[in-house]
């Protein structure tokens, strides 16, 4: 009754392979669980806002278009809207232009520009939630929280007291509210990051890191796959019995 | 942690399939890229003309007094043309902005605007009118389909009633898109992963996975990932499920893991080997495994051949002394055995199952049965269990079973010499040294033999009766701890004592020893041996590790 060692190749890769990749396989299946098992729509924050524009009321009358584009020549398009601000629903025209964004009085033409209580006062009839609690409003120009594009600079930012301790990010020149953020859009970027390993700006997933490890994991589960045909095809041995 | 493997192959089995396809369209959105998915290597954002350049003649007033519900209004403009968008309780209209009329794009509108919105090498090749598009999920419109003759294969979808493009898709897109259907197994094209199926996955995966990483930390603390440290035979038979028997874990205390080296060169014994092994069985190739590492030359054969697996059944228990129990078992597979050896009982304790290892009391008999002595093992002071092994056979009732495997051990008599034959035993080592005896016994030529046995009073003696019959032993009990009132009128002391007053008068060459007892007493005995000369080979002996 000789012994031979059939302490099997495949194990001690798969063992040696599980220890470098492995691990991230870990990681890949919790990040992907939270990201599966959280609604998308919630971790966009949709349940969090809410549309504040109203129907302009006949009653207001608006400058024209001809005496618009006669104040502000260089405008490929133009909006009519209401919007919340001097402590009252107001009509608004919003010019778009190569210059960005402006928004002026609809009927004065006058500019408009928003301060802290302005900004305040939108974020609170964005927000959806019953009981508004603003803990605080930043004017953001520089140093942008990882959560925020960058390319959004200058913003408005207003910090929510509440379970997902909300951000709502609102545009300086429209005060139009832009990003949204909460404590499970939070996570979710965490988890994307260890998902796609790019611990940086959390958006390339190109990297060559990426793909060793995705090769390294494949490997891995080919090791795998020819254990299991070994340890699943070969009838069980009874425990401990030689016979 | 057998569980725990065999909860790690079947998950994996079911879910090994689709994580090969998370890898490969893992692989496909790395090479591609954000952009190479995105179907838009041709895609051009259209700028609005200045609406100064062709105002509308159709008001914004108008637009109002029109559409009163507006939320918003919005002019622009398609290639030049001014149009208005308005938003009706969260629904778009798109009106003409000269006429007021609802917007209408035309094929040749489609087509310039397809051709505005694309930078390829390529031209129109077809333009076909569609109502939504298969490849365009959330687009179900009247529009066009403008299919450009280029390398990637581009078509651009054009929405009728708002002159707007859609959507590109090219050929990297249709491979990405398929991609997404596997990776987030949405097979409707709309790429979700919030579904039941790959709710189901995750949850495999993440037992799959965290399966594996408590296997490999195992792994880690067994040290197999130390290059330098190969298993030793004892850990690698043990994996393999060989029958091999152990109960000091690999620590070269026990003897054991005894097994035989046939290739050429036997490795160099260790301490541990010298000690516990004879020069006989060190030149006959016999080794602890537990004291070498497996090394691919070597070649290993078992010593116990007919060892299997047996379920036995207590038919009798009853106490021998206060101490030691005698159980009586039934095999329901045949089991032979010679004196001497012993079982590896399988005792389920908690979640787990412990080895322990009981010799037999008797020669093999007629009607099968196995006689085991155990000592309970009383816990030694107050807040530490019991024995957990000594005390699981005690509880056991008659008609009740338990595993053991075996017969294992070379604890066995001599052969061949016509040599006096000398036991020392105490305690539970009473099993062995009186199935020894009793082969002696009923063997052609019985040799004569002494049994020494010590105990602390004579309440511990056992089997008494039987080996004082037995006309070919002269049986010595010997006490330690002998109170007044037992009027005991035999030998007192320690027993490897007395049994050294009586050696002392015999011709050391001549004599076979066997022993077997408690520690101390089996390591006084070893010395006094050696002291008075017995050969090493001449000696046997059964470390209880009790
Ligand atoms: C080859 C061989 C043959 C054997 N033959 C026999 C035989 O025929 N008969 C026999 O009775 N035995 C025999 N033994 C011994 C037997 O295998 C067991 O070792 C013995 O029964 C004790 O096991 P247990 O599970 O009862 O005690 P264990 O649970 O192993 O405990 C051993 C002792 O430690 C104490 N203890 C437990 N936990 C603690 C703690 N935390 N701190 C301090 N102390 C603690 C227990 O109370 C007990 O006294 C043999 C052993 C070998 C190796
Ligand atoms: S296992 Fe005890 S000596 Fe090898």
């Amino acid at each position: 009754m000789t012994q031979v060692t059939r302490s099997s190749r495949w194990r001690v890769w798969h063992r040696w392979l599980s220890l470098i990749f492995g691990v991230q396989m870990v990681l890949w299946s919790i990040s992907g669980a939270y990201m599966v098992f959280f609604d998308l729509d919630y971790i966009h924050g949709d349940h969090l806002v809410q549309e504040i524009t109203q129907p302009i009321p006949a009653s207001t009358s608006v400058a024209t278009i001809g005496e618009v584009l006669n104040a502000h020549p260089h405008t490929q398009s133009v909006t009519l809207e209401s919007l919340w601000y001097d402590g009252r629903q107001q009509a608004v025209y919003k010019l778009t232009g190569h210059n960005g964004e402006q928004l002026i009085n609809a009927t004065t033409l006058a500019p408009i520009s928003f301060d802290e209580a302005d900004i305040e006062a939108l974020a609170t009839r964005y927000y959806a939630l019953p009981e508004p609690k603003v803990e605080s409003v930043v004017y953001l120009t520089d140093n942008p929280p990882t959560e925020l594009n960058p390319a959004l600079l200058p913003i408005w930012q207003v910090n929510f007291d509440d379970f997902g301790s909300t951000s709502l990010y609102l545009s300086e020149s429209t005060g139009e509210m832009l990003v949204k953020r909460h404590t499970f859009w939070r996570g979710f970027d965490i988890f994307w990051m260890i998902h796609i390993m790019d611990y940086d700006e959390r958006v390339d997933i190109e990297t060559w890191w990426l793909q060793a490890f995705i090769f390294g994991t494949f490997i891995l589960m080919i090791t795998g796959a020819v254990l299991l045909v070994y340890t699943i095809s070969f009838k069980r041995k009874p425990k401990g019995g030689a016979a | 942690m057998r569980f725990m493997q065999w909860l790690h192959r079947w998950v994996s089995l079911i879910l090994i399939i689709q994580v090969v396809l998370w890898l490969i369209s893992a692989t496909v959105f790395s090479i591609m890229g954000h952009h190479g998915m995105s179907g838009h290597q041709y895609m051009r954002h259209i700028h609005p003309e200045m609406l100064a350049d062709e105002s509308p003649q159709w008001s914004i007033q108008q637009v109002r007094a029109t559409h009163p519900q507006a939320d918003t209004i919005l002019l622009t403009n398609v290639l030049g043309h001014p149009q208005y968008q308005v938003n009706v309780s969260g629904k778009w209209l798109y009106l003409d902005g000269h006429t007021g009329q609802p917007w209408q794009t035309d094929v040749n509108l489609a087509q310039a605007l397809a051709l505005a919105s694309y930078d390829g090498p390529g031209q129109i090749a077809e333009v076909e009118q569609v109502t939504g598009a298969a490849e365009v999920v959330d687009w179900s419109a009247a529009g066009y389909r403008v299919q450009f003759a280029d390398d990637l294969n581009t078509r651009v979808y054009v929405d009728a009633a708002s002159g707007q493009i859609v959507e590109h898709r090219n050929t990297p897109w249709t491979i990405a898109d398929w991609a997404f259907r596997l990776h987030f197994m949405d097979y409707s094209g709309e790429r979700s992963f919030n579904h039941l199926l790959i709710w189901s996955a995750g949850l495999f995966a993440l037992w799959f996975s965290l399966s594996g990483l408590m296997l490999l930390i195992r792994n880690i603390s067994q040290g197999d990932f130390n290059p330098r440290r190969k298993p030793t035979w004892l850990e690698q038979l043990q994996r393999d499920e060989k029958p091999i028997a152990s109960s000091c874990g690999g620590g070269g205390t026990c003897g054991l893991c005894k097994v035989t080296f046939t290739n050429n060169d036997v490795p160099t014994p260790t301490a541990a080997e010298k000690v516990m092994l004879s020069e006989a069985e060190l030149t006959a190739g016999l080794r602890l495994a537990c004291q070498h590492k497996v090394q691919a030359k070597d070649a290993v054969e078992l010593a116990n051949e007919n060892v299997a697996s047996h379920l036995l059944t207590l038919q009798n228990k009853r106490d021998l002394t206060p101490s030691i129990a005698e159980l009586t078992f039934t095999s329901a597979s045949r089991l032979d055995y010679q004196a001497g050896q012993f079982l590896q009982f399988k005792i389920p304790h908690e979640s787990t199952v412990l080895e322990r290892h009981y010799s037999l009391a008797t020669v093999p008999n007629a009607d099968n049965e196995l006689v085991f002595t155990v000592r309970h093992m009383p816990a030694p002071k107050s807040g530490v269990p019991a024995g957990v092994g000594s005390s699981f056979l005690c509880r056991l009732q008659p008609g009740e079973h338990v595993e053991a495997i075996g017969p294992f051990g070379d604890f066995l008599l001599t052969k061949a010499s016509s040599r006096q034959q000398v036991f020392i035993g105490g305690g539970a080592g009473i099993a062995p040294l009186r199935a020894l005896v009793q082969a002696e016994q009923q063997s052609t030529t019985p040799r004569p033999a002494m049994f020494f046995y010590g105990a602390r009073n004579s309440a511990e003696l056992c089997y008494t009766e039987e080996l004082e019959q037995n006309p070919h032993v002269t049986y010595v009990p010997v006490l330690s701890a002998v109170s007044e009132k037992e009027r005991w009128t035999g030998q007192t002391g320690f027993v490897h004592e007395v049994a050294e007053a009586w050696l002392r008068e015999q011709d050391a060459q001549q004599v076979d020893v066997y022993v077997c007892g408690p520690p101390l007493m089996l390591e006084a005995t070893m010395k006094m041996l050696a002291e008075l000369g017995v050969p090493r080979d001449h000696i046997k002996f059964d470390d209880f590790g009790i």
